[in-house]
């Protein structure tokens, strides 16, 4: 049993990592699409001669994008009441990553009992955070006729499940570790640096409990939306009035994509020739009146 | 409320029903219109010959004539051709144009409904589930998982992929593509980044470029029309010479000015493309224009060419290879021209295809200059390039946001600093900017009217734009006192010219509609008369 729970424990993290790489090198090698951007504000096209001006600069998009992350901004300005919720419920997770870290960076610390005080509040606020977020996006998904439609069982079930993990991590520091930092710390020293092989194969069922439902959640990561919104929102949705100049990139890339086979079946598609073909093609009588 | 709302399992059953009839009791009110409190329905019936012939059991309307399948194979290829069609939207060599959004859309909906709030059709229609945005993605989405994505059927129900792919679906789902103007409004307040008027397009392209199956106004009289004959309307060349003959003749008895419009002119700095629809129906509005560029000095020239005088493009509503195969065109004549850089008109979708969706199909020396024509004229009026009296235009003037050049191009200020310049009794529309509401003739709607499908479009996908204009001249009622809906984009005015006949609004509210160049021209100090022509 305990081999078993240090095999998906670390293989979890093998998986969630191999398995995001895999994510996030397909959605960088999908193709470069047309621009189908929309605005919060003025652009660049209110210029004349909009293509010598400058486009969005970076730091304007991170900004941004931090803003909406962090704060979940739309959903302030649309639904007050949800984004209650699911603020506590960020702001607990973003804080329980960040006290991961900290417990595996303080845990090779040569004094850890000057951590205490702050790291068990740390960690308890941030548990307490998460649960009343994901109790109260809970119960609004099940009261709220508007938040119920179309929300698939499984869904349900992973806010429950998500409970039951931030219940399971309190009570394996609280009652487990008996509230004790030190005590974390030096267990996660044995985690983190391969030590003390005994406690790994017969683990604490606390603990256990506890990192095989993390593990859970480190397999499904690859799966979820969460790669895909980080990735892909900012930059092709809101800021993608980068223009397509002579010679540049973009231009390069488009000409490639331009010589990809069009397949529509659609009668007045010429089906076999690439896109620049079917593009400079008519419909009807080929040849006749071909642009270009 | 207590009348039970269809869901997505309903979707694919029973397909000789109307999943939805629409009720005038339904539509949010309008309470200054008369006769609005009527129990009759807003939308025709279909005849019984029409109802026989094509699909209309999603909501008894029928915008695309899809024809009834004559028997069961006839079905089952359908659903076949569907199903590819589908994997063809998924593919990176079919749809390099689209997948990243449309995978965007497909994985991230959390299912928030903030949506639903955004959307204009939804709102007005008294929140029919059908209309909600997120309804036709999730169509999209339950049959993309369950029918396309490897183990897809397993635990469909728990995993909300529960649909049933059949006939009734395809042909309500082709229907329900034409029940979204495709604003983006929903999609501009998705925290996500779900983009439900990108299905809308992706569906359309489906249905157009597998299967056949456009409205008739958008493919054989649009596009088709525009590559056979060059623009849209059907004005040949030749015609296109007569127009120009016979606008410098208006041009010369309303103003004055004896003005010969450059034609074909090698070499100047501006080709002026407008929407042949302009020439027809609103002929005031490229004479305007060329009445402040004569004014100001400017080196532009018009084309009489082939596809030069025709700044539409409908691909960008329904097909990318129509729209591709229009805007290489358009591209081509400026070439010859050895014009510096194209400007569109006050056309809002033939400005967003040309100057952004186009950007990415361009290389080389068809990589043009192409702007909008909002900033140049923002720049006339702003430097005193002509001489402006604002006094000419001292009654109440509201401003319409077109969807594409607005929100979809972030085109916001320059028509405001022009009316705030020359219309001293200026109003803005609530809400307005990228918060506007579509005119509800967005996306080829203007141009369509097939059977029934006008009733749908005025009383409910232009509802809102009807409350908006009234509450923006809310202060002047009196019909005496003559207003003026500034609409930037020629699909806009067509819409608004049906709107404001069909509600009466000239008649028992003095409003009117044009466009942005007029109100400028009218302003110009030296003209004989006015130039709106009331």
């Amino acid at each position: 049993m305990g081999g078993v729970v240090a095999f998906l424990f670390y293989g979890s993290i093998l998986f969630c990592l191999i398995g995001s790489s895999i994510k996030i090198t397909g959605f960088i090698k999908t193709p470069l699409h047309l621009k189908w951007e929309y605005y919060k504000g003025s652009s660049v096209y209110e210029s004349i001669d909009w293509w010598t001006r400058a486009p969005t600069g970076f730091r304007e998009k991170v900004v941004t994008a931090l803003v909406d992350i962090i704060f979940l901004r739309e959903y302030y300005r649309r639904n007050p009441q949800y984004w209650f919720f699911l603020y506590l419920f960020h702001l607990g997770i973003y804080l329980l990553i960040l006290w991961h870290i900290w417990l595996f960076a303080a845990s090779v610390l040569p004094d850890p009992e000057g951590t205490r005080g702050y790291g068990l509040a740390w960690g308890h606020g941030a548990t307490i955070l998460a649960c009343i977020g994901t109790l109260g996006i809970l119960i609004l998904r099940i009261t709220d006729r508007e938040l119920r439609l179309y929300y698939a069982p499984l869904h349900y079930i992973k806010w429950v499940l998500m409970m039951i993990t931030l219940a399971g991590g309190f009570y394996a520091v609280h009652v487990y570790f008996g509230g004790s930092i030190p005590a974390v710390l030096k267990y996660v020293r044995a985690q983190v640096t391969f030590s003390d092989t005994a406690q790994k194969f017969h683990p604490p069922p606390a603990t256990a409990a506890h990192v095989l439902l993390g593990s859970v959640w480190l397999v499904y990561l690859p799966f979820s939306h969460i790669l895909r919104l980080f990735f892909r929102y900012y930059h092709g949705l809101r800021f993608d009035e980068v223009p397509n100049v002579p010679g540049g990139i973009i231009e390069k890339r488009v000409k490639e994509l331009l010589g990809k086979p069009v397949t529509w079946a659609g009668p007045h598609i010429r089906s076999g020739k690439s896109w620049r073909e079917t593009a400079t093609g008519l419909p009807d009588e080929e040849g006749k009146g071909k642009a270009g | 409320m207590g009348k039970k709302k269809p869901g997505i399992r309903d979707f694919g059953r029973n397909g000789k029903s109307e999943l939805v009839h629409i009720s005038q009791k339904d539509l949010m009110p309008l309470p200054d219109i008369p006769g609005e409190d009527t129990e009759s329905d807003p939308i025709r019936s279909l005849t019984d010959r029409q109802k026989a012939t094509y699909e209309h059991s999603l909501d008894g309307v029928s915008a695309v004539a899809v024809p009834c399948p004559k028997d069961e194979e006839e079905e089952k290829r359908l659903i076949k051709s569907f199903l590819e069609g589908l994997k063809k939207l998924l593919s990176r060599e079919d749809n390099w144009m689209f997948l990243q959004q449309l995978q965007q859309t497909l994985d991230c909906c959390i299912k928030c409904q903030v949506c639903s709030d955004a959307c204009a059709i939804y709102v007005a229609s008294g929140r029919q589930e059908i209309y909600r945005p997120m309804f036709r993605s999730e169509v999209v989405r339950r049959i993309v998982n369950k029918y396309l994505k490897k183990g897809g059927r397993l635990f469909a129900k728990l995993r909300g992929n529960d649909i049933e792919l059949n006939w009734t679906t395809i042909a309500r789902l082709a229907e329900l593509a034409y029940r979204c103007t495709m604003c983006r409004r929903c999609a501009a307040w998705c925290p996500m980044g779900s983009d439900s008027g990108l299905i809308t397009h992706e569906l359309r392209k489906l249905f157009s470029q597998e299967m056949g199956i456009a409205p008739k106004e958008l493919h054989e009289a649009g596009s088709m029309r525009h590559l056979r004959v060059g623009a849209s309307t059907g004005i040949s060349p030749k015609a296109f010479g007569d127009i120009i003959a016979f606008m410098e003749e208006e041009i010369e008895e309303k103003t004055g000015k004896k003005i010969k419009i450059p034609v074909d002119k090698k070499g100047a700095e501006i080709l002026l493309i407008h929407n042949s629809g302009e020439y027809l129906s609103w002929i005031e509005n490229p004479a305007a224009f060329a009445v402040i560029f004569e004014e100001a000095g400017l080196n532009w020239t018009l084309s009489s060419e082939l596809y030069g005088y025709e700044a539409t493009n409908y691909g960008v509503w329904y097909d990318d290879v129509q729209f591709g195969r229009v805007a290489l065109r358009q591209i081509e004549v400026a070439k010859k021209l050895e014009a510096k850089k194209i400007v569109i008109g006050e056309c809002g979708h033939a400005t967003k295809g040309l100057v952004i969706l186009a950007d990415r199909m361009l290389t080389g020396d068809f990589n043009f200059p192409r702007e909008s024509a909002l900033p140049l004229l923002e720049n006339i009026v702003c430097t005193n390039r002509i001489r402006l009296d604002p006094r000419k235009n001292d009654f109440p003037v509201t401003l319409h946001d077109p969807c594409n050049i607005v929100r979809l191009m972030g085109i916001i200020e320059p028509q405001r600093k022009i009316l705030h310049m020359i219309c001293p009794r200026f109003r803005e529309m609530e809400p307005h900017g990228v918060d506007n509401y579509c005119c509800g003739g967005g996306s080829g709607f203007a141009i369509m009217s097939h059977m029934n499908f006008s009733d749908w479009k005025l009383t409910i996908a232009g509802r809102i734009k009807v409350k908006q204009i009234l509450d923006a001249f809310k202060d002047v009622r009196d019909p005496s006192v003559k207003k003026y809906v500034c609409a930037p984009c020629s699909n806009c005015k067509a819409q608004l010219r049906d709107l404001l006949a069909f509600y009466n609004l000239q008649e028992t509210h003095g409003i009117s509609y044009g466009g942005l160049a007029e109100l400028i021209a009218n302003a110009m100090v030296d003209l004989k008369k006015p130039f709106i022509e009331w």
